[in-house]
């Protein structure tokens, strides 16, 4: 009858009540704790492997991708713990050839954490167990070489070149290496060779593009920088939006950067800066 | 030693027991015990007996679901293990149930290549048997529609289809109203005019009496009575219930079946008695309004057999 | 008495008929609506991945491409797999189907058929779309296919262990059991690991028997080798699928020996 139907309702709304109410309350009080970096406590690759069954090449992208995700938080505390655990002994450790973890591993220690030697050392595990890939090597030249180690990036050429497989253009790009390794131009026509190689696998090529993104950034930087420079020189102060620039001819177009995000400028300091001049940043 | 194989007797059952070990193997329960048995070609053979005496046990070493602990099953001579012996049979279960995703027609034909018959023949006698049974119209019904009705007479269709020497049915009238019973009952009769064997367990007696030549009696797994129907109900003699309104002469000498108030209903044994009887009664001046002529009917004799129907009332119940 | 000839199917005709029914049965049992959640997953993830990764979103794609097929496959071969047998017996279709001409061995040689059939047809689809979310990613999934072939060899073992169980025990058990046969075959790799760290003896012993019965699931495994484009050594594909296949049918003939001996209550 009514009664009774009406006495479930209340019983109903009073459990949906109770239970959201709990459950905000719980949130709150959980607030406090990080749990995402619980994640970091992961075992070595080597175990991991029995818990996947058989999965392990897909375990080890899950990681990679929850990675990824939690070093792209520029916000958290402590970031570079346990960069060479996950990708170097669990992701590397589940599925070896896994070329993408040993490269991006590398470039955050490299540029970020300015770790040249743990992410050198990443670039040796992935070179060791990837004898075939002339990209890790390649790579760690030019980190070498714009972290200003001639010598060393010399030598990684050398290994790049010596690799069955690798395109013709790396061995000629390596005596280029020397003399313009502050030419940006010359590294993005560099990266656009790689590209247009029918020699080169998928993996590199989509290396490659990346850099090119990278590269082209880093050269609209530049211009835009000297651009500033030069209206400063001739008017005594920094112009008061980019676009100002544009319109008195400085430049001939305001630069949209990579994914559209435009370049951030302070009128005050006259700075620009770049969107995303981060590793994992072009991620979003 | 084996008897010889005996490739025209179509079910022979020698010495045939099954006992089955209670949970976690305590325990023994002796579902059939010292059963011997043999059916000739063109019988209609009925296996009785109250439910758990064993009939649904003893068909399953018959088919060869269960193996049986002593004994032997003999099909045309044959085990029922071999493939041989199996394709001259047909059999429905009691309560049949078969896949219900699958129409009438695709069950059939199923069934069908299980049994070997060719793909050109197939679609022959798989239509005949729906016709048949009167399924027809619903062959290309699928089975999850059927009603039970239905069920049981595409169950026949199965167990016919393939012309069969044999024909095993396990309590084929349970469930069904009386016009499906008569049909199952023409059906029997039909077959057995066409030279068929049939063997078919029941408790219901009734149905049995109409259709058997040969009976045979099970109760808690031992076999009671076996032969022909007709010489087993005769080993008794006939009697005669009589009606006599009035009182009742002082030796008649009868037995008294049931009074009220001035009616009573009174056996004689034979027809020396029914004379003697009447006579008294007329002595006595009250009169005889009713003589029926009775014969022993397949319940009695399982009464006299078994001590219960196979409901389990006992005699004194039915004589009230 | 009848003159009608006395007809016994042939072993092919009775496993032939066997397999289509239990065929029609798992088709029209829905099941096939797993193939498309398969679906929905790989192009959802698909979609995702530009959002989520950086670098190579085709190498994600292909992993988690071949595990789900591999994971579904094994799903509708467990839980297909276990109530085959079982439902015939608690249905008691077994009975009448016992009653025709056919042995013991014949009828769960034709489920097997059947079911592998089913689960052959779904890899095949579930390649398919595969195929056509990488193509779309402008890659080809066909250098996937001997990793795809494997699959088809895990999953023969994985039914056989299914319709063991069915005929031994009811489809939860079954199931349980079935899924602890396919957790051991992928761990078997470490059991030599294992021995060495155990003390002589008997327990050594029962290690290396243990590695000696169950299924060595991981061998049949060359996902990460197709998908990074390595080299197999020749005649791998050929040897792994023979081991597998041999397996699958002692078990299968272990399930027919069980069945043989079954006496249906």
């Amino acid at each position: 009858m009514r009664a009774r139907r009406a006495v479930s309702a209340l019983l109903v709304l009073a459990c949906m009540a109770t239970a959201t109410v709990s459950g905000r309350k719980l949130e709150s009080l959980a607030a406090g704790r990080d749990r995402s970096d619980r994640l970091l406590y992961l075992p070595n690759g080597r175990y991991l492997k029995l818990a996947s069954l058989g999965q392990a090449p897909l375990l080890a992208d899950l990681i990679y991708i929850w990675a990824i995700q939690f070093y792209s938080d520029y916000e958290r505390k402590e970031r570079f713990r346990y960069v060479r655990h996950v990708f170097g002994d669990v992701v590397t450790e589940l599925d070896p050839h896994y070329i993408d973890a040993y490269w991006i591993g590398a470039l955050i220690l490299i540029v970020e954490a300015k770790d040249l030697e743990g992410g050198l050392a990443l670039f040796e595990k992935g070179i060791a167990a990837n004898p075939d890939s002339w990209i890790l090597p390649y790579l760690a030249a030019w980190e070498c070489a714009l972290a200003g180690f001639p010598a060393r990036a010399a030598q990684y050429f050398e290994r790049a070149a010596a690799i069955d497989g690798a395109p013709t253009s790396v061995r000629r790009m390596r005596a280029a290496m020397f003399s313009r390794a502050g030419d940006l131009e010359a590294s993005r026509a560099m990266w656009q060779e790689i590209l247009a190689d029918p020699g080169s696998d998928p993996t590199s090529r989509a290396i490659a593009e990346r850099k090119m993104v990278e590269v082209s950034m880093q050269i609209e930087l530049r211009d835009l920088r000297n651009a500033v420079a030069r209206f400063r020189d001739d008017n005594g102060r920094p112009p008061r939006t980019l676009a100002e620039l544009e319109s008195r001819g400085y430049i001939a177009r305001v630069p949209q950067g990579p994914d559209s995000t435009a370049y951030g400028y302070d009128p005050g300091t006259g700075e620009v800066h770049a969107p995303t001049a981060r590793v994992l940043g072009g991620a979003q | 030693m084996s008897p010889p194989a005996d490739a025209s007797l179509p079910l022979r059952l020698i010495g045939l027991g099954k006992a089955f070990r209670g949970h976690l193997g305590i325990g023994r329960t002796v579902a059939v015990e010292g059963l011997d048995l043999e059916v000739g070609p063109g019988q209609v053979f009925g296996l009785l007996g109250p439910n758990g005496a064993g009939k649904t046990t003893t068909l399953k070493m018959i088919l060869g679901l269960l193996r049986p602990d002593t004994g032997e099953v003999r099909l045309f001579g044959e085990s029922p293990s071999s493939p041989l012996a199996r394709a001259r049979l047909g059999y429905l279960p009691e309560n049949p149930y078969f896949y219900d995703y699958l129409t009438a027609e695709e069950f059939l034909d199923f069934y069908g290549r299980l049994r070997g018959i060719p793909a050109a023949r197939r679609r022959e006698t798989v239509a005949a048997a729906l016709h048949r049974v009167g399924l027809a119209s619903r062959r290309a019904t699928p089975l999850r529609k059927f009603s039970k009705g239905m069920v049981q007479r595409l169950g026949l269709a199965q167990a016919i289809q393939h012309d069969p020497d044999l024909v095993i049915l396990d309590e084929p009238m349970s469930g069904l109203d009386p016009i499906g019973r008569r049909e199952v009952r023409e059906l029997i009769v039909g077959l057995k005019r066409a030279g068929k064997t049939v063997f078919f367990s029941s408790h219901i007696l009734q149905d049995a009496e109409m259709v058997c030549d040969r009976v045979a009696i099970l109760d808690r797994g031992r076999l009671r009575a076996m032969g022909r129907l007709q010489d087993m109900i005769a080993e008794s003699a006939p009697w005669f219930e009589v009606a006599v309104r009035g009182p009742l002469p002082e030796d008649h000498g009868a037995e008294v079946l049931s009074q009220e108030g001035h009616e009573h209903l009174l056996r004689v044994g034979d027809e020396d008695a029914l004379a003697r009887l009447i006579d008294a009664v007329r002595g006595r001046g009250s009169r005889v309004v009713g003589i029926w002529p009775r014969r022993e009917t397949l319940e009695d004799l399982f009464l006299r057999q078994v001590g219960h129907t196979p409901s389990g009332s006992s005699a004194r119940e039915v004589r009230s | 008495m009848s003159q009608a000839p006395i007809a016994v199917p042939s072993a092919g005709a009775a496993i032939r008929a066997i397999a289509l029914n239990t065929f029609r049965e798992a088709i029209r049992d829905r099941v096939l609506y797993l193939l498309l959640v398969f679906a929905v997953i790989v192009i959802g993830v698909s979609r995702l991945l530009s959002l989520l990764t950086v670098g190579s979103e085709e190498k994600i794609i292909k992993d988690v491409g071949l595990s789900a097929i591999s994971l579904f496959g094994v799903l509708t071969a467990v839980f297909v797999g276990v109530s085959l047998v079982f439902k015939e017996i608690e249905r008691r279709t077994v009975y009448t189907l016992l009653a025709n001409p056919v042995r013991r061995w014949q009828f769960v040689t034709g489920k097997f058929v059947g079911l592998l059939v089913v689960l052959a047809l779904n890899v095949v689809l579930m390649f398919l779309a595969l195929a056509v979310v990488l193509w779309w990613h402008g890659d080809s999934a066909w250098p996937l296919f001997p990793a795809i072939l494997l699959i088809l060899v895990e999953l023969t073992v994985v039914t056989a262990y299914a319709l063991l169980f069915s005929s031994l025990t009811n489809p939860i058990l079954a199931a349980v059991w079935t899924f602890a046969v396919y957790v051991s075959g992928h761990l078997a790799w470490s059991l030599p690991l294992l021995k060495l760290k155990l003390p002589e003896g008997p327990s050594r012993l029962l290690c290396e028997a243990i590695y000696w019965v169950v299924p060595h699931l991981d061998d049949l495994s060359i996902k990460s080798e197709v998908v990074h484009g390595l080299p197999l050594p020749p005649g791998q594909v050929g040897v792994a699928a023979l081991y597998g296949i041999s397996y699958a049918a002692l078990v299968l003939a272990l399930g027919c020996l069980v069945f043989e001996r079954k006496d249906f209550l």
